[in-house]
């Protein structure tokens, strides 16, 4: 049985609101393993990107608790893996503008603590595995959606995380572009040995992942 | 490098981009602010240390008087003149007299001097004749009392002393001194220019019946700067006579060029408090822009130190150039002060200030270091604080929410 990399369980969070507390996410329990790709369902507002802030970090949960594996630490909460344990790929890309894609890249691996060399190596092969070998010094303003999103793909993969968490990385791109982005990050983190969670409203790349999820109502059950 | 400088260059000068606007006019802001702290500081140490100077030489470094005319300079000055901080010492006598010219008249404060005297400090400021043509039977005039008496040089003037008026009251016809006017002094002070007149101490001594004896000694100092410490040495064994340094001379005039100095600074300051500010809000609006980015380096695993050190290091940054731009402005604008001085005359009329009311040839002028390390220190202060708090904002946000913003 391949190791757990991501363990969420009992996650809850509401947000206040004119009303009063509105509730985005009840009990929701999750265990990603190894080398898995799964999917997250739901329409605009059911509390997808709510639900990926919790799993990688980015916010705290009012309630449960994230465990992510981050490499030679075993399970740890999200805040100490981030950068290490989980990358992030965002439906605007979120690259920095004054960097160059193999800047952008190697930055992450330096925020995590590699050395400008090793940093830059590692990030101009990734960038080459994901096809923009020629693309290395050009700013983001230079580059195609969907070139941003593959530079944004190498950077979250750049560190070797266990878990990659994907949140509607087609949501800007065209079809066509787009299915060659899932095809690719399906690829690359399956070759990486890691293991992916895809938020996405798009039936069709849902269904690519090996386990699917929607989230309606606060609540994750299996598609 | 660090990432954080290095992004925190990238984000201030984006690549392909000569002239950045936030960094350019932040750093101008800057320059200009420092340059104008920087420009007024040293234009009034200028003017302090001329005016120092001209105190010196007006009256000594050191002045020595007493209760009552001294009975032995001669030996005095000998006396005085052999210690070795002193460089030189020499006699004068000095007091009021009627000047006239007939029907113009002056008060005048005649100083008896020694012509022979080759440290003179009149002969500095002679600005119409020749102090060498000093002698018996005639005058050096300051340019304001020559106005008075509407003389110029070649112009006899007559010399009341109140001496005359002792002979008068015993019965004895007085009869006033006359001189040749032969140069005018221009010092800068209008004290002295509006009633000196130099005469040979001799000529002094008869007109005032003061017989040998002189009012007092100026000294030449070896060390100008020790003036207060060596005269409270050379007053030593002398309790009867008072030593004055030039610093006790015209005290209040330094203080008030010094308080003058400092209450510009403070206003000066202000414009380069004002850059800082604006560096602040400038900053603040590039961090709020930025929100998403600052979300996406949390992703990224960067701690919030990095994250105030990134957009805090673009505020030290600003102020660092702009310091240094700064400097080199100020440079530039002082070798040029006479030409900009110039312009601004032309432009706006007025004359010549600095040569009319201060007589002085030029824009003076004396780098201090300290200014310029108070300046730098205080600009990198304020800059680095503007660029603090917007950073110190941008590392307290919860990612989630930062990425959500903008």
């Amino acid at each position: 049985m391949p190791d757990v990399v991501l363990q969420a369980r009992g996650l809850a969070k509401a947000f206040a609101s004119p009303a009063g507390r509105l509730p985005v996410l009840t009990d929701v329990s999750l265990e990603v393993f190894a080398g898995e790709s799964v999917s997250i369902r739901g329409s605009s507002g059911s509390g997808k990107t709510t639900l990926l802030q919790q799993l990688g970090g980015l916010d705290q949960p009012d309630a449960g608790e994230v465990r992510i594996l981050a490499p030679g630490a075993g399970l740890v909460a999200p805040r100490t893996s981030l950068g290490r344990g989980v990358g992030f790929v965002f439906q605007n890309y979120q690259l920095m503008p004054e960097l160059t894609a193999l800047e952008n890249v190697a930055l992450a691996a330096r925020v995590a603590g590699a050395s400008a060399s090793s940093a830059t190596e590692a990030a101009r092969a990734l960038l080459v595995q994901v096809g923009l070998g020629a693309r290395l010094e050009h700013l983001p303003a230079k580059l195609s959606g969907g070139e941003c999103q593959r530079v944004a793909i190498a950077r979250a993969l750049v560190n070797r995380p266990s878990v990659i968490l994907a949140d509607e990385p087609t949501g800007n791109l065209d079809e066509r572009t787009g299915a060659e982005i899932m095809d690719l990050l399906l690829g690359v983190v399956a070759d990486r040995g890691a293991a992916l969670i895809l938020v996405t409203h798009s039936r069709e790349f849902a269904e690519r992942a090996a386990r699917r999820f929607v989230l309606s109502g606060g609540v994750l059950s299996p598609a | 490098m660090p990432w954080f400088l290095h992004l925190a260059l990238r984000q201030l000068f984006p690549p392909g981009k000569r002239f950045p606007a936030f960094a350019t006019v932040s750093i101008l802001g800057v320059a200009l602010g420092v340059a104008s702290l920087l420009v007024v500081q040293t234009v009034m140490n200028g003017f302090g240390e001329e005016h120092r100077l001209r105190i010196r030489e007006s009256f000594g470094d050191c002045l020595v008087t007493g209760p009552a005319p001294i009975e032995k300079p001669e030996a005095l000055a000998k006396e005085l003149a052999a210690r070795p901080e002193v460089a030189s010492a020499s006699l004068f006598a000095e007091g009021p007299a009627l000047a006239r010219n007939g029907d113009f008249s002056g008060i005048a404060q005649v100083r008896g001097i020694d012509p022979t005297d080759p440290g003179q400090p009149a002969r500095k400021y002679v600005v119409g004749g020749s102090f060498d043509d000093l002698d018996d039977g005639r005058i050096i005039l300051g340019y304001g009392l020559a106005r008075a008496l509407r003389v110029r040089v070649g112009d006899r003037v007559e010399v009341w002393s109140p001496a005359m008026a002792e002979r008068a009251e015993k019965g004895k016809a007085p009869l006033p001194a006359e001189f040749e006017v032969c140069a005018v002094v221009v010092t800068g002070f209008t004290e002295v220019d509006n009633a000196a007149a130099l005469i040979p101490l001799r000529r002094f001594r008869e007109i005032w019946n003061l017989g040998p004896r002189a009012h007092g000694l100026t000294l030449r100092l070896k060390e100008p700067a020790l003036a207060a410490a060596t005269a409270g040495r050379l007053a030593v064994g002398h309790p009867e006579l008072r030593f004055r340094p030039w610093q006790d001379i015209k005290k209040d005039f330094l203080e008030a060029i010094r308080f003058e100095k400092t209450m510009l600074f403070f206003l000066m300051f202000i414009i380069t408090l004002v850059a800082s500010f604006s560096i602040g809000s400038t900053l603040f609006s590039a961090v709020i822009r930025r929100s998403r980015e600052v979300g996406v380096l949390a992703s990224l695993g960067a701690a919030r130190w990095q994250v105030v050190a990134l957009f805090g290091l673009q505020g030290l940054l600003i102020g660092a150039l702009g310091t240094l731009l700064g400097f080199l402005l100020t440079w530039t604008i002082l070798s040029f002060r006479d030409g900009i001085l110039g312009a601004i005359n032309s432009l706006f009329g007025g004359g010549d200030m600095v040569a009319n009311v201060y007589q002085f040839s030029k824009v003076p002028l004396h780098y201090d270091a300290s200014d310029f390390f108070i300046a730098a220190a205080f600009t990198l202060l304020t800059t680095a604080i503007a660029g603090l708090v917007p950073a110190l904002w941008a590392a307290g946000r919860k990612p989630s929410e930062a990425m959500r913003d903008a």
